[in-house]
């Protein structure tokens, strides 16, 4: 036991601070509706803001600590009252979208301003040790975990007796009904998000001494939030800080218990992700009520009719073609982009086709990549069987992923798969199953056909039939299925389909082909590493394929010609997940989840300002969680009814 | 194939939406529920299809205890609903949404099945979808897409929808909310017909009388989420109780 | 003087409401009936706010209040009671008093709720959630005793209620009457309502279809609206 005490200490107190984060995270969600992607970037970008202050201005330290935790804030939560009011009535897909977009912006710029190598932080609190209960505890340590706990304590007791905090809770209840009683819904959220921007700032400056300043890692560890905010199933704020203490003791604890195993090292940073992974699982449909949730918005008709359409595929395959003419030494980027196009077919297939957001998108594409390299170097097997192989791996994995998509929808689905990825990235990459403790595998090309142009023709093809995959399953009996699967799976269910198994169904043909676009990946490159296939790829890729989801079906091609094509002729950059080409997608994203919240409302005579909130629990008034589930699920069609109600009333 | 149910009792938290109803609605014949506002009916059908779990009571198709059963699994017994928000396939055309409602109930939880549809099968779904849309007289349609018609229309591909899924009971929810006389009156014949020539068994939750008192043989009048009274039109007609349920106590 | 004046209003793109005038001339109760959907609660959401008319213009006292918010509007003195119980069921029914007093004192919110429903006094810490159908109710009419309205809005406040609660419920509507407030009331129970009303609206389809004083209204007629048919033939 007493060996265990230092971890138990050290776990107490980043758990601290990542229980402060998660309050505001939870906060900001629950008085708002809208789930904070980028909370995480918003502690990394007030941890910067104190290092360019101190470090890079020589400014004191309390001088920098004033601009990171007390000027910044407000001026995040303008901007996030500001993009969150606008994405009133917007779709589940596109809040997802919209805060993503700002992590990108934020986490991005970090990068290409700062690099991606760590820095130093500058210590500002004493690194001295003091003795308390027979374990040495740093006071710079102590220090941060008072603070987070008087943070959360004070904020509890704020949130429970102060005018303010009560409104804030009666906004989580109904919106409405608070501004019938003469309090602004949105004065109300504003001060949320300038709590939950506070909340996370103090967490990023109080992290960053402990684990170095590298915008990523801060991104991703106050992503440990997002695994606090599930234990308290994303409503309870005593819960959730109480889930951030847990996650980090059992993260310290794992540190102990793994250390000296190379393949388990990834388990401790993982371990918030298993935590909201488990929860997501074990809680299901009854305790998570996603409160933002909305109905989706159904797909644009097609741009072109079906015969323009055909003679337009033929001339973009006859332009693919000949690009080895056209583009000399780039002929590897436009390779490359063959793949993508791949990879954002099958990614198509899963957010526009079906209407499920998956953040484990780029985990599926490694599992391909990898299996590959197996298959076709250990196991020594022909080149296309291997390939084909991998995209077979890969459907079990994408199956997995699909547990969340049966049991969720919307919001938890996409978080409970981006926990999955973060799992999958952080714990099983670096074992055998994967690329190993090396990292890199080699992977090889088909006999005869390994040269840079032939092989480029053989990815034209691949990409050719996937894409013509993808359009077969449009057309098929399934993307019928899946096209009113995105309307109403009530009525599907009711109507005698099977719905969970359409949900695999389609996960499972989306992981094949992302398995064999990695097995295909790792060919073009020579080599299958997990590097390029991180969950900021993951987010990067949704961004990118919803900026381009005005191309509609042709999205994936517009996607992989601005993810791996345009950057190669920017910055000289590998591809899009390097240097500023995130903050454009970030920026673009964001761009185009406004412009369709509000071509959506535009619709609409219910004003913007005003949305009807939830008109609680109507017929029953009751506060149970079933009834709080009937209202969320019904509450658009509710006005929806009424309108019709009218509509026909109108008419006479 | 009856639909039979026992003591269904449906709480919310600590509010009683639906309390002991018990009821039958038989083939062959349009059961009425009715009630005023808030008086169960929408919840005692969500419990029929399946939507909610009642905290007590038994739900049996012909005679077999289906309570437990996902709603998927009591459609493909026969169990067929409409919705009084009429959950339309919105992006869909007329003639796809009713055809769906014949290949969701052919795919119904087989992987294969659901991403290929075999050509026998193409023939059948073919023909449910004409029938079906000539049933409605909806047929003009076929090619407009659900989500810009009117409230009257969408009610009709509703029902056209859940009668090309060949289903034996048919559960409509509040049918002719949002139409004028005159498509409820159409929406009426409409049901009356589709008994007739296919023998199957309705239950209409319903506040419109006019329709009520046309179409349905027999009336379960619900209040408070319990059954205060049934027979047939005549005698609900002619009941105080009943009365007195929709117009206040001094209306009686 | 709450004055609605040609107002038209709908729900994502289509027309519940269309060319509806009615006034709620001081110190008056106005019954506003009509079958379900005629647009009674849409008529309510826009006079408080909710919901802003695509055309029309409302006026409060001679003020021109078209396209106010409702938190304006209840700092002017309109007080609704929605459809459905009014009460945040995850508050204390002392934090629900508190919100309804709008900023000013809480204790004198608590005190007033109480003397008009002496029941609520035994509840305050409790959830609001956790009260029967009845006290729920209760608990949202409080509003209109917390604060001093001008108007109240009242909708279906009698709905899935027991006999005994109803008969509470109209005294406590009489009361506020009486006070002085003027009242727009949806109701079912259509002949409490008529019997408390000065005037009457009897709204169809989204159209009002007579404005008038309760006594010209047709009795057999209403039903008809109401049950769809005459109930005997």
């Amino acid at each position: 036991m007493t060996d265990l005490l230092p971890f138990l200490v050290i776990g107490l107190t980043t758990g601290s601070v990542y229980g402060l984060a998660a309050m505001g995270l939870v906060l900001t969600y629950k008085t708002s509706g809208i789930f904070n992607f980028a909370h995480g970037a918003i502690a990394a970008l007030a941890a910067y803001a104190f290092y360019e202050v101190k470090v890079v201005r020589g400014l004191p330290w309390p001088v920098a600590l004033l601009v990171a935790v007390v000027v910044l804030p407000p001026l995040v939560a303008m901007l996030m009252e500001r993009v969150t009011r606008a994405l009133a009535g917007a779709t589940t897909t596109m809040k997802i979208v919209a805060t993503i977009g700002i992590q990108l912006i934020i986490t991005g710029a970090l990068l290409a301003h700062y690099g991606a190598a760590g820095l130093t932080f500058p210590a500002f609190l004493p690194a001295d040790t003091i003795e308390l209960f027979g374990v040495y505890v740093g006071i710079d340590q102590l220090v941060s975990a008072c603070v987070a706990a008087l943070g959360a304590l004070g904020f509890f007791v704020f949130f429970t007796f102060s005018p303010l905090g009560v409104r804030m809770r009666a906004v989580v209840d109904d919106p409405d009904l608070l501004s019938l009683a003469g309090t602004s819904p949105f004065a109300v959220r504003s001060w949320a998000w300038l709590i939950g921007s506070h909340f996370a700032a103090i967490s990023g400056v109080l992290l960053a001494p402990l684990i170095g300043l590298d915008a990523l890692l801060l991104t991703l560890l106050v992503v440990q939030a997002y695994g606090a905010a599930a234990v308290g199933l994303f409503a309870s704020l005593p819960m959730t800080y109480a889930g951030g203490l847990l996650i980090g003791v059992l993260a310290a604890l794992a540190t102990n218990v793994v250390s000296g195993s190379v393949v388990l090292s990834g388990l401790p940073p993982a371990m918030p992700f298993l935590v909201l992974f488990a929860v997501l699982l074990l809680a299901g449909k009854r305790r998570l009520v996603d409160i933002g949730a909305t109905r989706p918005t159904p797909p644009q008709p097609p741009l072109l009719g079906p015969r323009t359409a055909r003679i337009v595929a033929l001339v973009v395959i006859g332009i693919g073609i000949a690009v080895p003419f056209l583009v000399g030494a780039k002929l590897p980027v436009y390779a490359n982009a063959l793949v993508f196009v791949l990879i954002f077919s099958s990614l198509q297939l899963l957010v526009r086709t079906s209407g499920q957001v998956s953040l484990a998108h780029a985990g599926l594409v490694a599992v391909g990549a990898a299996t590959f390299s197996h298959l076709a170097v250990g196991a020594g097997l022909p080149w296309l069987v291997a390939v084909l192989l991998a995209g077979a791996v890969a459907v079990p994995v994408g199956a997995l992923v699909a547990i969340p998509a049966i049991r969720l929808s919307g919001l938890f689905l996409a978080l409970a798969t981006f926990g999955f990825g973060l799992l999958l990235e952080n714990v099983v990459y670096r074992t055998g199953l994967l690329f190993g403790a090396s990292g890199s595998l080699p992977a090889p090309r088909p006999d005869g056909l390994g040269g840079d142009l032939p092989f480029y023709y053989v990815l034209l093809g691949f990409a050719v039939a996937g894409v013509l995959l993808v359009a077969a399953v449009g057309r098929s009996r399934l993307g019928r299925l899946l096209r009113a699967m995105a309307d109403s799976p009530t009525s599907l269910a009711t109507l005698g389909l099977g719905v969970n198994v359409t949900r695999v169904t389609v996960f499972g043909i989306s992981a094949f082909l992302a398995g064999v676009a990695g097995a295909l990946y790792a060919s073009q490159g020579h080599s299958a590493t997990g590097t390029p296939f991180t969950s900021f790829t993951s987010l990067t890729w949704l961004t990118v394929l919803v900026l381009c989801g005005a191309a509609r079906s042709a999205a994936p091609l517009a996607a992989a010609i601005v993810f791996a094509v345009l950057p190669a002729y920017g910055g000289g950059e590998a591809d899009g997940s390097s240097g500023w080409m995130p903050v454009l997608f970030g920026v673009g994203a964001l761009l185009v989840a406004l412009h369709e919240s509000s071509a959506r409302r535009g619709r609409s005579h219910v004003s913007a300002e005003w949305p009807t909130g939830s008109r609680a629990a109507e017929r029953i008034g009751s506060p149970g969680r079933a009834a709080a589930r009937e209202r969320v699920a019904h509450r658009d069609v509710d006005s929806a009814v009424r309108v019709r109600v009218g509509a026909a009333g109108g008419a006479r | 194939m009856t639909l039979r149910v026992d003591g269904l009792t449906v709480r919310f938290g600590g509010n009683t939406a639906v309390d002991g109803a018990t009821f039958e609605a038989p083939l062959g014949r349009v059961t009425g529920l009715i009630g005023p506002n808030g008086a169960g009916k929408t919840t005692t059908f969500n419990a029929c299809s399946g939507l909610l779990r009642p905290s007590a009571g038994q739900i049996r198709l012909s005679g077999k205890d289906v309570t437990a059963m996902v709603p998927s699994a009591r459609a493909q017994r026969g169990l067929g609903r409409t919705f009084q928000r009429m959950e339309l396939f919105d992006s869909l055309t007329v003639e796809q949404n009713v055809a769906i409602g014949r290949e969701a109930r052919l795919a119904r939880s087989r992987p294969l099945k659901q991403l290929w549809c075999p050509p026998a099968e193409r023939t059948e779904v073919r023909e449910a979808t004409e029938e079906a849309l000539e049933l409605c007289e909806i047929g003009a349609l076929r090619r407009e897409t659900a989500g810009s018609l009117s409230t009257g229309q969408r009610r009709l591909v509703d029902l056209a929808r859940v009668l090309a899924g060949g289903f034996t009971m048919l559960l409509l929810d509040e049918p002719s909310s949002g139409l004028d006389t005159a498509e409820t009156k159409r929406f009426g014949e409409i049901v009356i017909r589709v008994v007739a020539e296919r023998g199957c068994g309705v239950l209409l939750v319903e506040h419109d009388m006019a329709l009520v008192m046309s179409v349905c043989e027999y009336l379960y009048v619900l209040d408070f989420g319990e059954l205060i009274f049934e027979g047939t039109p005549e005698q609900v007609r002619a009941s105080d109780v009943v009365r007195a349920a929709y117009l206040g106590s001094e209306a009686a | 003087m709450f004055e609605l004046d040609s107002i038209t209003a709908g729900y994502s793109g289509s027309v519940v409401l269309r060319d509806v005038s009615l006034w709620v001339p001081p110190r008056s109760v106005v019954a506003l009936l009509g079958a379900n959907g005629a647009g009674k609660t849409t008529l309510l959401r826009v006079a408080s706010g909710l919901l802003k008319p695509s055309a029309g213009r409302m006026r409060l006292d001679g003020v021109d209040v078209t396209g106010k918010p409702p938190h304006v509007l209840a700092r002017h003195g309109v007080c609704h009671v929605p459809e459905g119980r009014g009460v945040f069921p995850h508050l204390t029914v002392r934090d629900n008093l508190t919100i309804q007093a709008t900023g000013g004192s809480a204790a004198e919110a608590v005190e007033r709720a109480v003397s008009a429903f002496p029941i609520l006094g035994e509840k305050l810490n409790q959830q609001a959630g956790a009260l029967s159908g009845g006290q729920q109710q209760m608990l949202a009419l409080a509003h209109a005793y917390v604060i001093d309205p001008s108007h109240v809005l009242l909708d279906e406040v009698s709905m899935g209620l027991a006999p005994v609660v109803v008969d509470e419920i109209f005294e406590s509507l009489a009361k506020l009457a009486a006070s002085g407030c003027a009242l727009l009331l949806v109701e079912q129970y259509i002949s409490r309502a008529l019997e408390l009303a000065d005037y009457a609206y009897l709204i169809t389809r989204g159209g009002i279809e007579f404005a008038g004083e309760p006594g010209e209204l047709d009795g057999d007629q209403l039903t008809a609206k109401y049950l769809g048919t005459p109930l005997r033939s």
